[in-house]
């Protein structure tokens, strides 16, 4: 439709440049030479050459002579002429047209080229902008998908190498193009296909070191190898495969980093705990080789000693093994904490049971504030918190202490308390204590503690939103206070009325 | 009076005897599997009168052996598990597991869920009086007595007490409270638990502040206690 009216045009051009140019000698012919009036053909035949194209100029100068020839050169009113002068004058109008016309077709040609070179240049850049902000391979797809579309105004289909090393289709194919684009993912070049008035065209996403994928266009106009919309697509695919590589490479050097942080952290707590593993085991084996071995010869109170150390080693490894559990979870790279609306009370409760059946431990005071409301928590690891806690404050107050724990509701969180009256932590050691293995200066190598305790409370009560801080409670000794925020506001069930 | 029979499944081998010696040493008669194949073919052989069931066997999970027995036996079943396996727990609880028990655990801890375990619970339709510790239950009448003493409940708090006090002395998970007393449209509505709960101690609990009869099971579900309250007589 396009060229069709473009030629029309043309002709309407052509056939009212030689009406004008001979009407216009027509009326002037009496009053001037018959040089002049070639000079006015001339003038329109160079006019509309450089319009126009070169066939329709050639045609129209051809017209414009015989013209010329009829109205003007003697004899009048005949397609004929006597005179040299006439033959060189209507070459020399020929030739003007030719070489008019073609030369200015030549630059309007150049000047398409350049005018679509430089779209090119600019769908090229927005497009390979816009695949350098994709941080993964399904956002290149989407972005390659909408840029296609939009380039070529064609049905676009993607393919792209899973880890497996099978194709994974981002769009819906047909059995027959899915074969064309293994076919061109396999042979690693284009693959072509009829369709209609338009085609299908698949091209390999073509990486370092294998096919990435295949991209898929169905065009509505054929296009030939190594046109420029050829050209602009294989650019495109080759941006696209960069783009995938970059990505993957990306991916693959976090991937590395992250193992290696991880292989830090685990040589060093293997280091720091591998002693603390291995004193209650040595303790349990020898007591209960003892015990196997010379059972009999053992009074029944020194048997009985030999077994209750056996029992508490073990549970103090079973602390140890919890909290290094703990540590592994928080400072995996990402932790998704499972959380519940709680009530604190609750979770208090689960730890002051846990830590009562163990020996030596101290009555605890217990004071919370009345209706506190729900804390948003994973309930195990906040026990684990309070555990620790009360944990170092029965160990470090010393026996006969005075150890409580406190929560109230302040502001968008609950605060929870965990006090002793004992020696306290002195100031310059009040946050030094929450770092990995650091003991304070009242602890001793045999107390059973490793240094980890304090730190896992932090982790924890970071990873729920809180925080938490040593303080010397009023009176003396020390206080550890951690937040919890609050849980919120969901469905209430609805007040009821008790029967009676 | 018969012994009870117990089958222990655990793929452990010092684990499985150490369990297996404390339960003979209590008396009773043990069979051990250390596989969820063995166990099933075991129970098959002869229904034993519970099972206890490690839920990290090598060859099936400890919830699908769970479910198999389920779908053909209704003896219960007693969960043992690593603490780091809750979520597992609970959805051993909820697929038909009569009770868990943590590792490392302590021996009187066990024998103690055992007992409740071997005790049935009390079906619905059944009993119209329960007796729990010091609780008493009237179902057809709606009344509870706590220690002697008629208190007043409200229709919603009547229906949680009588799910705990009909599974005495055993977990009862979130989801297993909130299905029987909320319906299963607020199977996650943890809070109503959390509130009711709360309701609840204050009206039977000596000091709400330090329960003793509703026990919290932290991230599973509550425990309804029929002992260790002072006084307190045996449930059934």
């Amino acid at each position: 439709m396009h060229s069709l009216t473009g030629a029309l045009r043309g002709s309407g051009l052509a056939a009212l440049c030689v009406a004008l140019s001979t009407g216009l000698s027509l009326v002037l012919c009496a009053h001037t030479h018959v040089a002049d009036l070639a000079m006015i053909h001339l003038l329109g035949i160079v006019f509309l050459s450089l319009r126009s194209s070169v066939r329709v100029s050639i045609v129209a100068s051809l017209v414009s002579i015989a013209l010329f020839d009829f109205f003007f050169i003697a004899p009048e009113f005949k397609f004929a002429w006597s005179d040299v002068e006439s033959s060189l004058t209507f070459a020399g109008m020929f030739v003007v047209a030719a070489v008019v016309s073609t030369l200015s077709e030549n630059l309007r040609q150049k000047e398409q080229e350049a005018r679509a070179a430089a779209y090119r240049a600019e769908a090229l850049r927005e497009y390979n902008l816009e695949l350098s902000s994709a941080r993964d391979v399904r956002q290149l797809a989407a972005i390659s998908s909408r840029h296609l579309r939009k380039l070529f105004q064609a049905l676009v289909i993607i393919s792209l190498q899973n880890a497996d090393g099978t194709l994974e289709t981002f769009e819906d194919q047909s059995p027959r193009s899915a074969a064309r684009a293994h076919g061109a993912w396999l042979k690693r070049e284009p693959v072509r296909a009829e369709l209609g008035s338009g085609m299908e065209i698949w091209v390999p996403l073509v990486g370092i070191h294998s096919t990435l994928g295949v991209v898929g266009l169905e065009v509505p106009r054929r296009f030939e190898r190594d046109s420029t919309q050829d050209r602009l697509l294989s650019a495109c695919a080759s941006q696209f495969a960069t783009a995938i590589e970059r990505v993957e490479l990306a991916g693959a050097v976090q991937r590395t980093q992250l193992e290696a942080e991880g292989e830090r952290l685990r040589s060093s707590l293997l280091s720091a705990v591998s002693h603390d593993l291995k004193t209650p085991l040595a303790t349990m084996i020898a007591a209960g080789e003892t015990l196997v071995a010379r059972g009999g010869e053992l009074s029944e109170p020194a048997a009985r000693s030999l077994l209750v150390s056996m029992v508490r080693e073990g549970e103090r490894l079973s602390r140890l093994i919890q909290n290094l559990l703990s540590v592994a979870r928080l400072e995996a790279s990402r932790v998704e904490l499972r959380r519940t609306p709680e009530s604190i009370e609750d979770i208090v409760h689960s730890a002051l049971e846990q830590f009562a059946g163990r020996a030596g431990a101290p009555e605890i005071d217990v004071d919370f504030d009345d209706d506190l409301p729900l804390v948003s928590a994973e309930p195990l690891l906040l026990e684990q918190v309070l555990v620790n806690l009360l944990e170092n404050a029965a160990r470090y107050a010393g026996p006969g202490a005075n150890v409580s724990v406190g929560a109230r509701h302040a502001g968008a969180a609950v605060s929870v308390e965990v006090a002793d009256d004992g020696p306290g932590i002195a100031e310059h050691e009040r946050e030094k204590v929450f770092e990995k293995f650091y003991r304070g200066a009242h602890t001793t190598k045999s107390d059973g503690g490793v240094g980890l305790g304090l730190t896992i409370c932090r982790a924890i009560v970071r990873a729920h939103g809180g925080a938490i801080a040593v303080r010397e409670r009023n009176g003396g000794g020390a206080l550890v206070e951690f937040t919890v925020p609050l849980a919120a506001h969901g469905h209430e069930p609805a007040t009821e009325v008790a029967f009676s | 009076m018969r012994r009870s029979h117990l089958l222990v499944v655990e793929d452990d081998v010092e684990m499985r005897g150490v369990v297996s010696l404390a339960l003979r040493s209590h008396g009773y008669d043990v069979k051990e599997a250390a596989t969820g194949t063995d166990a099933l073919s075991h129970i098959q052989a002869r229904t034993p009168d519970a099972v206890l069931l490690d839920l990290g066997l090598p060859d099936i999970d400890g919830f699908v052996v769970t479910a198999c027995i389920r779908q053909t036996h209704d003896f219960p079943i007693i969960v043992l598990s690593a603490r780091s396996e809750e979520q597992h727990q609970v959805r051993a609880l909820d697929s038909g597991a009569t009770d868990y028990v943590t590792k490392p655990f302590r021996e009187g801890e066990l024998m103690a869920r055992i007992r409740a375990a071997l005790r049935r619970p009390v079906p619905m339709l059944e009993r119209r009086e329960l007796v729990v510790g010091d609780l008493r239950i009237d179902s057809s009448e709606r009344e509870v007595f706590v220690r002697g003493v008629r208190v007043a409940f409200t229709p919603t708090e009547f229906e949680l007490l009588e799910v705990l006090a009909r599974n005495a002395d055993r977990v009862v998970t979130h989801r297993q409270l909130l299905r029987a007393v909320w319906g299963a449209e607020h199977l996650d509505e943890v809070r109503y638990l959390r509130v009711y709960v709360k309701l609840l101690r204050n009206k039977i609990e000596r000091n709400p502040a330090r329960p003793e009869r509703i026990l919290t099971t932290l991230g599973i579900g509550y425990r309804l206690v029929s002992t260790g309250a002072p006084g307190a007589r045996e449930g059934d």
